[in-house]
């Protein structure tokens, strides 16, 4: 440790150690970033970038913080040490801090105990070895701990002041081991030293308990920098996406201003090159003008030389000749004298005064700072499982390097026909480059656009995409439910004006509610109703959605269903016109007030001969059982019959139905098992007030039974190759009670 | 009490068996078949009584009735004892059919000669079930009852006058109403005296009318073509008459076509077997 002291000072040491690390170029390769103190974050920040700039010397400075902190390091390490092996005759020895105090060092006792972090791995092991090496020796003396700590604030440099720090010198004494700690001086002494030494009025404690006390110091230490290295990497990978960010940012910039600039050169050279050109042109019409007055002006020079030789010819003749030719020279003269002399310049040697226009340059100028308008965003097609009954999202993209402020996305619904005034067109302004657009109509197709605008101007409008909306919930018909012990029967209208693509049944037992109960589904159903297979004697809650492209329909309101015997629903369809069936849809009343005369007409689906209803039974194989009660002196008939049995013909009148029918006349009661106009004969000494009918399908067996006390009464062997219907009949005025959904009795598991 | 097995064979997993033993009530050698379901190998069963009609031994019943594989599905032991004493030398014994050998009514009889040996009432609701319990792995608190013809009135009386003691009864065409029908007079006068009060207490008919009300669920079939129902020796309607009025339940089956033979009875026996497994394994 003391070499390593002894060297640190040496500041203009060129050699970097080998684990001399400057503040990394790229700030953003986290594997070599150096723990960020929290208190020096800014500053730090602020060297490093200068370091990065230019600022070679400031560099080094950097790097020698940082090899000093590293120091600080091995001295935990050594601190870790005295620990882990219990030296409790080790010393501690701090002269001027009050107490101790490792906050400030946070990412060093870190190190300590993330060891995954690489760099500060092999500087550990490496150091704690040489420490070890060292065997702690001359670490006794205050006067050596004193330079120590010098050396330190040396090395520091502008960080030194902020880092306190404090040093473990050791003792090695092993006749004599400190084993007491004087709270005064802060430091280990040996009991002896109590009584005589500078320590006689100091308060002292156990040294035990003064590590004790330590190490909870440190513990707590660690655990504050444990959050505060959290912290920092959260907030330098934050900053990673910032410089990302910027990056790209400033980039766009730079080719925009240099698409621009080459621009405006292209533009100015072109303008020269014009200029250049028209005023050699000038130039050469005005020598050429000139040039020619030049010519004209020494042709008619010529001319008056020539006249003025003439003239002086003819002076030299005679007096006849002369005069002869002086009138005729006379005319001459008159005539080229008539004839005007062009003295004007016709070109002026100064060129006019051009105005240079630098109009459009400006304008080009001007756009330096502006961006292209954007071109047209692409529209997604539609996710699937996106929409619901009264949203779709709607997502586009754009091209990368397009800057955009807003984005406007219409849309309208698609309608077959009319392409009228009802296809109202909605627009809206939206940052993002997608949109929830609500308020819409359920299971309808709506197309929309897009464009995208920035302070240049609109993009073309993108493609048209058609969206669809969810559908609405559909609507179990809870009347209709039909179920038994395996099944249910689940029947529902649609809820929407147009067809969807499928049903969903979701189904969950209602004894276990939410927490357990697990949800099952039977997806794809095409039609409005779904057999779906059920645990006995359950009670299950069940729902219905309804699924186009655009996604599911919430869910229908729920229905519940009991997987308790059979549970079938009257139906209305083929019930007489003279009985009329309770709310609950259990009772069925023919009325005492005398019947209307008019026979019903005759019908494929309602009854019109007996005064019949029948049931809905599950279309399910297996064992039904369900029970009627009657007056005991009631005309009835109970029994089955198939779908298609002729309802203009009594019960048991045909192959098609199989009964029980029950007279009463003269104190008398006849029962008859009726199937094809035939009955055994059967006598019955107690009459059943409550009839227990047994459908069998899996033993072809159709059975009757006094249900109060439990009496077999007829049994049918019926081949049943189709599904049949409960049939309840009243031959005269009364009222029969149904009781379905009930558990089979016991006894009726013998027939 | 020792059984001495006479037959023993294999019969739907079963074993169809013979025993003979002396009995007390009777005084006299008896013999009774007793079927063995598969399930009596390892529990208890509950036991049906079968009693035979006129001029019928022990093995009628098992011979013809068909009746094995119905026991042996529901597991029921099912007990066909003899219809009279035998051997017992007295006088005019075997000089008809319907008196006497074969056919002792089911009644404990009151007169000379008879009182001495004839007591099949008391040997089939005490005597018997004591035995069967006692060697043969029923449930005791299990036991019902059922017959053709004679045996048919046999066990509605056992029945009748116990109240609770069956836990179902069922008949093929029963002798109904035995002091109203040429068969029951000549029999009760012989075993019971002329006094025909006394009659009245081996008398269906006559016994449902005083039936206390303990459940019962009584079923009956009977053959259309049988020969003895036109005679009027059944007299079924008698009972169902009385039953009606006392709201004691039959379901009487007049079955289309059926005589008065086992054809009669293995036609039906099914149904018969499964109407006292309802209320035997319930």
């Amino acid at each position: 440790m003391e070499e390593e002291m002894g060297e640190t000072p040496g500041l203009g040491r060129s050699a970097a150690p080998k684990d001399f690390h400057f503040y990394h170029m790229d700030l953003y390769d986290s594997e070599d970033r150096l723990p960020i103190f929290p208190e020096e974050n800014t500053r730090m920040g602020r060297e490093a970038v200068q370091a990065e700039m230019t600022n070679e010397p400031r560099g080094a400075v950097k790097g020698k913080t940082q090899r000093d902190l590293e120091e600080e390091v091995d001295e935990f390490v050594h601190l870790y040490g005295l620990e882990d092996d219990h030296e409790l005759g080790d010393v501690f020895i701090d002269e001027t801090m009050p107490r101790i105090e490792v906050s400030e060092y946070p990412p060093y006792v870190m190190t300590g105990i993330e060891p995954a972090k690489e760099q500060r791995d092999w500087r550990l092991s490496g150091e704690a070895a040489k420490a070890e090496d060292l065997g702690f020796g001359g670490w006794g003396s205050a006067g050596q701990c004193q330079d120590l700590r010098e050396a330190y604030r040396y090395a520091h440099g502008r960080a030194s002041e902020e880092y306190e720090c404090y040093v473990i010198p050791e003792e090695e004494d092993e006749e004599e081991a400190a084993d007491v700690f004087c709270v005064t001086c802060k430091t280990p002494i040996r009991t002896l030293e109590k009584a005589f030494d500078e320590h006689k009025e100091h308060e002292v404690t156990p040294l035990n308990k003064a590590l004790e006390s330590a190490k909870d110091e440190i513990h707590k230490n660690m655990f504050k920098l444990e959050k505060q290295i959290i912290e920092m990497e959260n907030f330098a990978s934050h900053l990673e996406e910032v410089f990302i960010t910027v990056e790209e940012n400033f980039g766009r910039q730079e080719k925009n201003f240099e698409s621009h600039y080459n621009e405006i050169l292209e533009t100015l050279t072109q303008k020269y090159e014009e200029k250049i050109q028209a005023l050699g042109e000038k130039k050469k019409e005005k020598l050429e003008a000139l040039y020619g007055q030049l010519v004209t002006c020494g042709e008619n020079l010529d001319t008056c030389k020539e006249l003025m030789e003439t003239i002086e010819e003819m002076c030299h003749e005679e007096k006849v000749d002369f005069i002869k030719d002086a009138v005729a020279m006379a005319d001459r003269l008159g005539k080229f004298l008539k004839t005007e002399t062009d003295v004007e310049i016709s070109a002026q040697p100064d060129f006019e005064d051009q105005t240079l226009d630098f109009s459009d340059v400006e304008q080009l100028m001007g756009s330096i700072n502006t961006i292209p308008a954007p071109s047209a965003p692409v529209i997604n097609p539609q996710a699937p499982n996106s929409a619901t009954g009264s949203s779709v999202r709607v997502c586009w993209s754009i091209y990368s390097d397009d800057t955009v402020e807003s984005y406007q996305l219409s849309y309208r619904p698609v309608r077959d026909s009319s392409p009228g005034r009802d296809r109202a067109e909605f627009t809206m302004t939206v940052k993002e480059t997608y949109c929830s657009v609500t308020n819409l109509v359920p299971n309808t197709q709506y197309e929309f656009w897009v464009t995208a605008q920035n302070r240049a101007g609109l993009s073309p409008a993108s493609e048209c995409a058609v969206y669809m909306t969810a559908p609405s919930p559909p609507i179990i018909k809870s009347k209709e439910i039909r179920s038994c012990e395996e099944a249910a029967l689940i029947c529902w209208e649609s809820g929407n004006l147009n067809p969807v693509d499928s049903y969903t049944v979701e189904l969950t037992p209602a004894e276990m509610p939410e927490a357990s109960g697990v949800t099952e589904s039977v997806v794809g159903i095409p039609t409005c109703e779904c057999l779906v297979q059920l645990q006995p004697w359950q009670s299950y809650v069940i729902s219905v959605r309804a699924l186009n492209v655009g996604g599911p329909s919430a869910r229908s309101e729920p229905a519940t269903v009991h997987t308790t015997g059979s549970y079938f629903p009257l139906n209305e369809h083929t019930c007489h016109p003279w009985l009329t069936v309770s709310e609950d849809g259990l009772t069925v009343v023919r009325s005492a007030r005398k019947a209307p005369t008019k026979e019903p007409l005759p019908s494929d689906t309602r009854f019109s001969r007996c005064v019949a209803v029948m049931g809905n039974l599950i279309p399910v194989r297996g064992r039904h059982y369900w029970e009627a009660e009657v007056d005991e002196c009631l005309d009835y008939t109970v029994g089955v019959a198939f779908d298609d049995v002729p309802k203009q013909e009594d019960l048991g009148a045909n192959r098609l139905s199989w009964c029980m029918r029950h007279t009463f006349a003269s104190a008398r009661h006849k029962y008859e098992f009726l199937h094809n106009k035939t009955t055994p004969d059967i006598r019955i000494t107690v009459s059943p007030r409550k009839i227990g009918i047994l459908l069998d399908y899996e033993n072809s067996k159709l059975s009757f039974f006094n249900v109060d006390i439990s009496q077999h009464l007829y049994t049918f062997s019926c081949q049943l190759r189709q599904f049949v219907h409960p049939c309840f009949s009243l031959e005269k005025p009364g009222c029969l009670k149904i009781h379905n959904g009930i558990s089979m009795p016991k006894h009726v598991t013998f027939y | 009490m020792a059984l001495k097995q006479i037959s023993s064979n294999k019969c739907f997993g079963g074993l169809q068996k013979v025993f003979e033993h002396d009995s007390v009530e009777l005084s006299c050698k008896m013999k009774f078949a007793v079927y063995l379901p598969p399930k009596a190998e390892t529990g208890k069963c509950p036991a049906l009584y079968w009693l035979s009609g006129l001029t019928c031994t022990e093995q009628n019943f098992i011979l013809k009735s068909g009746y094995h594989q119905a026991a042996s599905e529901h597991g029921l032991i099912i007990i066909a004892p003899d219809t009279s004493p035998r051997g017992c030398n007295i006088k005019g014994e075997d000089d008809s059919w319907d008196f006497g050998t074969g056919a002792g009514f089911y009644v404990d009889a009151t007169e000379d000669p008879w009182k001495t040996n004839y007591r099949m009432y008391s040997y089939i609701t005490e005597e018997l079930p004591q035995l069967i319990n006692a060697n043969f792995p029923v449930d005791p608190q299990r036991m019902s009852i059922f017959g053709h013809s004679m045996g048919g009135h046999g066990a509605l009386i056992c029945t009748l006058k116990n109240p609770g003691k069956y836990k179902s009864v069922s008949a093929f065409a029963p002798i109904c109403n035995p002091v109203l029908c040429p068969w029951g007079k000549k029999a009760f006068s012989g075993y019971l005296g002329t006094d025909e009060s006394k009659w009245k207490a081996y008398d269906a008919t006559h016994l449902v009318k005083s039936y206390p009300g303990s459940q019962l669920d009584i079923l009956i079939d009977q053959g259309k073509d049988d020969q003895f129902l036109s005679d009027g020796q059944l007299l079924p309607d008698n009972f169902i008459a009385a039953c009606t009025e006392k709201k004691i339940p039959v379901v009487f089956r007049l079955q289309e076509g059926y005589d008065h033979s086992y054809y009669f009875i293995a036609t039906f026996i099914t149904d018969h077997i499964r109407h006292h497994a309802k209320y035997l394994n319930a």
